[in-house]
């Protein structure tokens, strides 16, 4: 008698797996790693790969020492490296994303049981912990974009080799990221256009307004991502930066430099997105960007660090528990269980 | 305020792919029923039928050979003319053992069947459809006299010829080609419930069945399609798109006036009612790439699965064969059960038609997705893993028991978590422990 294939029902699923969103993502940052090789040059893509080989390294390394069974194959290290990567300045040794890396993976990560039992982002805690570690070198110099004519595809590779003294060079070359003179106010078309195109300083991936709005839009379209994550998040540091123009006498002029510098974009998209650290119903995810649009404003105007994005949503990740009980799913048909209560 | 829905549907759920081309235009023809029978007497929920007849004795289409057992039970009738052999226990589509009579069948098909009611009033009505052994058809086999006399007044009836389970297309096929017959089953429902309104609902990929149902109907008796979505077909969810009214957690549809059925049972009530026909026989889908001749059959009960994969050809290629829809039907490990009146598919699905194989099975990555595609606003994955730390306390209040089972959570699922295996385990854990 013939023998057939027995399993709960249902019997037929749809095509999505977990290393095929992964591979959605790392599409979807496709277009911020050209930017970022066409304005830091090879040194960027040298950074990526090392960070995305680290990361993957460390999670094998960990499932093989702690005879777990091997999942780099969901393709999920790669994001959080490659993730991380884009936070680095174009100026970092070689040695900062082997060990920003394997903290993310290894100590955010794993030790809380591995995908989808973090708490926090990978790639957002390994940056704030390399800020903690060496402050220095992850925000004073940020790197100015390079010109590919005369050799500048090899410059950061260059300054690497000479050492530390030539990184200070750079750092003379570069004049703030648009981030810290936003107090300072002041900005002209030609200036937002750049970093709508990304032709300014900042971290790797942070540059190119343009090439994550690509990526974002591919994530939201793909239905990878919920749209009110980032539409809520960057729609409440706008309406922030709207007011505190207003306060400062020039409402609008805050609004697009708010918005297109500094990591915001990439955090609302990529980061602020994440499954495993955001709220799991609609309105707590609406909650949550509110929340890290709110918290990102008051450091950016208010705090002592001129970019606040990171910092924001590791705070909303550790909220996030809290939002999920407070804003429960009700069941279809949902009757509030009190004497003698009835709920229409 | 009054609302206008242009095109009615409930929230969440899922769209896979129809696959109903494989047998949508193969009109139903008599399936040729082998020389034995082995008709089961559980073919319902509730109570198994007492046998009714001895080894031995001589039957027609239409003896009763199963005697109902209890309010929610339902009588059991032979399917062909012939001599009953024996009683054997053996293993049901939906994994339980029950009784079944063995006939032997002597093609005769000699008939003796009730007489057929001229005065339609609401006990005659439902007498009759008790007395004909009708359960739901659409593959739920409550028995429908008890679902005819609801605990309180209702003022709606819903037939449901949704069909939204992938493959089945044997609905489709009554409403072709039994259009009148329905709607006299269903004003014979009408009478039974004494409710002056009744609306069929039909999923909109079935525009020829639309158009053949409304030459029929009337002001009463309204047709009204709705989005092709899974699973529209499901009570609460038909409720609502229809009516918009919301079953209250732990209800029944009776509680906001509403009774749902199948369109085969109104056909069967038909039967019953018009021509004292009871309920032996059906029509069955057999689908999927699996099987050579796949076609719409009207098919006696007690046929085997052996006898359809033999008739309709079933090929090597076959990974699974499915009792049901692929959403919610029974994965048989062989074809030893006997059909039916709640038999409504049997589909032959080949390895590229299920998803077993090409989808690895993973840790949950919390992206949700099961809960924002769950049709009655659960969180599967929390319940998941309330069941998997045995606390039947926390997936009792995360609602687990609302679960329809219909399987959305999993089939959107990326991570492949076998989580209406968990709701079951869950209900169970609930009902054992008695939080
Ligand atoms: S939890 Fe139950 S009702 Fe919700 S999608 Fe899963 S099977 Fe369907
Ligand atoms: S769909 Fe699967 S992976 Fe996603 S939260 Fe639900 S159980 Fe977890």
């Amino acid at each position: 008698m013939n023998k057939f294939v027995v399993s709960s029902s249902p019997h037929i699923a749809n095509r999505r797996t977990v290393s095929g969103i992964m591979q959605e993502v790392l599409i979807a940052l496709l277009p911020a790693v050209i930017a970022s090789v066409y304005f830091f040059g090879f040194y960027a893509l040298f950074l990526e790969l090392l960070c995305v080989g680290s990361a993957i390294g460390a999670e094998a390394l960990y499932n093989k020492v702690m005879k777990r069974e091997q999942t780099i194959k969901d393709c999920s290290a790669a994001v959080t490296g490659l993730l991380l990567a884009l936070n680095l300045p174009a100026t970092v040794p070689f040695y900062v994303p082997i060990i920003g890396s394997a903290f993310a993976i290894v100590f955010v990560k794993m030790l809380f049981g591995g995908i989808g039992k973090n708490f926090a982002n990978p790639a957002i805690t390994g940056r704030v912990f390399l800020l903690l570690a060496w402050g220095a070198l992850m925000t004073k110099p940020w790197g100015s974009p390079i010109h590919w004519s005369d050799g500048g595809a090899f410059y950061y590779f260059r300054c690497i080799l000479k050492g530390n003294s030539a990184i200070q060079d750079v750092a003379a070359v570069t004049t703030a990221t648009p981030l810290s003179s936003l107090t300072q106010g002041g900005y002209a078309g030609k200036d937002l256009l750049k970093m709508f195109l990304g032709a300014t300083g900042g971290s790797l991936g942070e540059t190119s307004a343009l090439a994550l709005l690509i990526g974002g839009v591919y994530l939201i379209v793909r239905r990878i991502i919920d749209w009110r994550v980032p539409v809520t998040f960057v729609g409440t540091v706008a309406l922030f930066a709207l007011i505190y123009g207003g306060a400062n006498g020039d409402a609008l002029g805050y609004i697009l430099p708010s918005v297109l510098g500094g990591g915001l974009l990439l955090g609302a998209f990529f980061m602020a997105t994440d499954y495993s650290t955001s709220p799991n119903t609609k309105t707590g995810l609406v909650v949550f960007a509110f929340g890290c649009g709110l918290i990102t404003s008051l450091i950016r105007f208010y705090g002592s660090y001129p970019e606040g994005v990171s910092f924001a949503i590791l705070l909303m990740n550790i909220l996030t528990p809290y939002i999920d009980k407070a804003f429960k799913m009700h069941p279809f048909g949902y009757v509030k269980q009190k004497a003698g209560g009835q709920k229409k | 305020m009054e609302k206008i829905a242009l095109k009615l549907t409930f929230k969440r759920g899922v769209h896979p792919a129809g696959n109903k081309n494989i047998a949508k235009d193969i009109p139903l023809s008599e399936f040729p029923t082998p020389s034995v029978v082995s008709i089961p007497l559980s073919q319902h929920i509730g109570a198994p039928a007492a046998p009714a007849v001895q080894v031995g004795d001589h039957v027609s289409v239409g003896t009763l050979i199963g005697r109902s057992s209890g309010f929610v039970s339902a009588n059991v009738y032979s399917s062909v003319s012939g001599t009953v052999k024996e009683f054997i226990t053996k293993r049901t589509a939906i994994g339980t053992k029950a009784n079944h009579v063995v006939i032997e069948n002597d093609g005769l098909y000699q008939e003796s069947f009730l007489t057929p009611l001229t005065d339609l009033t609401a006990e005659s009505v439902k007498a009759r459809v008790a007395e004909a052994g009708i359960v739901g058809m659409g593959g739920a086999t409550f028995p429908t006299h008890v679902k005819l006399s609801p605990r309180t007044p209702v003022d709606v009836l819903i037939i449901n010829a949704a069909e939204c389970e992938p493959y089945i297309t044997c609905d489709y096929r009554l409403c072709l080609e039994k259009t009148k017959e329905i709607f006299e089953g269903i004003k014979a429902m009408m009478v039974a419930l004494g409710v002056k309104e009744a609306y069929i609902g039909v999923e909109d990929n079935k525009p020829e069945a639309i158009r053949a149902l409304s030459v029929f109907a009337t002001q009463d008796i309204r047709v009204v399609p709705l989005i092709t979505k899974y699973p529209q077909g499901a009570e609460k969810q038909l409720i609502y798109s229809i009516t918009q009214r919301v079953v209250p957690e732990g209800a029944l549809p009776a509680d906001v006036g509403a009774v749902v059925d199948n369109v085969h049972t109104a056909y069967a009530i038909y039967e019953a009612v018009f021509l004292g026909k009871p309920s032996f026989m059906r029509a069955m889908t057999v689908s999927g790439k699996g099987c050579a001749k796949p076609g719409n059959f009207w098919v006696r009960n007690g046929v085997t699965y052996q006898d359809v994969a033999s008739y309709c050809e079933l090929l090597p290629e076959t990974e699974k064969v499915i009792s049901g829809g692929p959403m919610m039907g029974f994965a048989q490990s062989d074809l030893l059960p006997s059909t039916g009146k709640g038999t409504s598919s049997l589909l032959f699905l080949t390895k590229e038609e299920v998803a077993e194989g090409d989808k690895p099975i993973s840790a949950c990555i919390n992206c949700a997705s099961c809960a924002s595609h769950c049709p009655m606003r659960l969180m599967p994955m929390f319940i998941e893993r309330a069941v998997d730390a045995e606390d039947a306390a926390a997936a009792k209040k995360l609602h687990a028991m609302s679960c329809l089972e219909c399987g959305c959570c999993a089939y959107v699922c990326p991570a492949r978590r076998p989580l209406v295996t968990s709701m079951r385990r869950a209900k169970k854990m609930i009902k054992e422990k008695g939080v």
